[in-house]
């Protein structure tokens, strides 16, 4: 399962999660689309068709939605908010509109314009 | 609970469904390439791990200038090891170092979006982005670092640190007892990913393994 839910105690504290104390080496994804998932919002950001700034605003926007609803939430999944934020940030900067200009070909025109070289 | 949280079945599979479409799609506007994610993840995978940061504790422990160094700008500390290509890429230039000591124990979280120093400490393991490890361990560190095994004196300042894009810290945990004999390579065995976010302390050869 790659669910969990929020517990409480008897004193009304927050039950820490078991994977917390029993097993400090759980595999770092649970499923390969996480793993998916993860380099692609990398991969992007490496090759500078957005900032990692960016696409962290994303993720903390869509962290943040989830975590203010009054009620408890009963179930977390970390990468489907990874999932969100790289949409919208791929939304965003139109990386899959027509005509979009990639970095490469944005420093290609920059070098020919300001005769750089 | 509500309806309002309720877990839709197939939400596993809509995640996948909807990452593999993004990548073929990005692949056939020629944003990327079909080998590029496999790229960036391999180079994760192979060079980016907590060998890095085992390294890197090692010699802080055999070296005072070098921990003084680490302590205050970490990126120039690293860049003297040798170390993979790329440290300073991956947001390796946000890392930042927080050293225990006697009556300081350092603890490392990110309440918002799970920020790691990847190139020090490899991915995170998965319990340190779920969001009750994240809540209590802000709120209640002391109670939470007893749960997970890590005995602090009751005069012990626990130190939180909460990572941010622009600060990844990583925890310079202390050097056990009883090694003075040993070879930095020696010493950066007994150094876990775990004692390097601070939900444990570093083991004296002589115990290691002898607590299963």
């Amino acid at each position: 399962m790659t669910t969990s839910e929020v517990q409480y105690d008897e004193s009304g504290k927050v039950r820490l999660h078991d994977s917390c104390v029993t097993d400090a080496n759980q595999p770092v994804f649970q499923e390969d689309w996480q793993r998916r998932a993860f380099g692609l919002a990398v991969a992007l950001s490496e090759f500078d068709h957005y900032s990692w700034d960016d696409f962290q605003g994303e993720l903390i926007r869509s962290i943040d939605t989830w975590e203010e609803k009054d009620e408890a939430p009963s179930s977390w999944e970390y990468y489907d908010h990874w999932v969100a934020a790289l949409e919208r940030v791929v939304d965003e900067h139109g990386l899959l509109a027509d005509g979009y200009v990639g970095p490469r070909e944005r420093d290609h025109d920059d070098d020919h314009d300001h005769d750089h070289h | 609970m509500t309806d309002q949280f309720a877990y839709p079945s197939d939400r596993e599979s809509a995640s996948a469904a909807k990452v593999q479409a993004l990548e073929a799609l990005l692949i056939e506007k020629g944003v990327i390439t079909s080998t590029t994610v496999d790229k960036v993840l391999g180079y994760f995978e192979s060079e980016m791990t907590p060998l890095n940061g085992q390294k890197i504790v090692a010699r802080a422990w055999v070296d005072e200038e070098f921990a003084a160094l680490l302590a205050n700008d970490a990126p120039a500390a690293i860049a003297q090891l040798d170390l993979p290509d790329g440290m300073a890429g991956a947001e390796g230039e946000h890392i930042a170092a927080v050293v225990n000591g006697p009556g300081v124990h350092n603890l490392v979280i990110c309440t918002l979006c799970s920020c790691f120093p990847w190139p020090v400490l490899g991915l995170p393991p998965y319990w340190y982005k779920d969001p009750v490890f994240r809540a209590r361990a802000a709120r209640e560190p002391r109670a939470v670092l007893t749960e997970l095994g890590v005995p602090l004196e009751e005069d012990t300042e626990v130190r939180v640190w909460d990572s941010s894009g622009h600060s990844r810290w990583f925890v310079v945990p202390s050097r056990p007892e009883g090694t003075d004999g040993l070879t930095e390579e020696q010493l950066a065995a007994l150094v876990t990913t775990e004692s390097m976010i601070g939900v444990a302390v570093v083991e004296p050869p002589a115990t290691v393994g002898s607590n299963a």
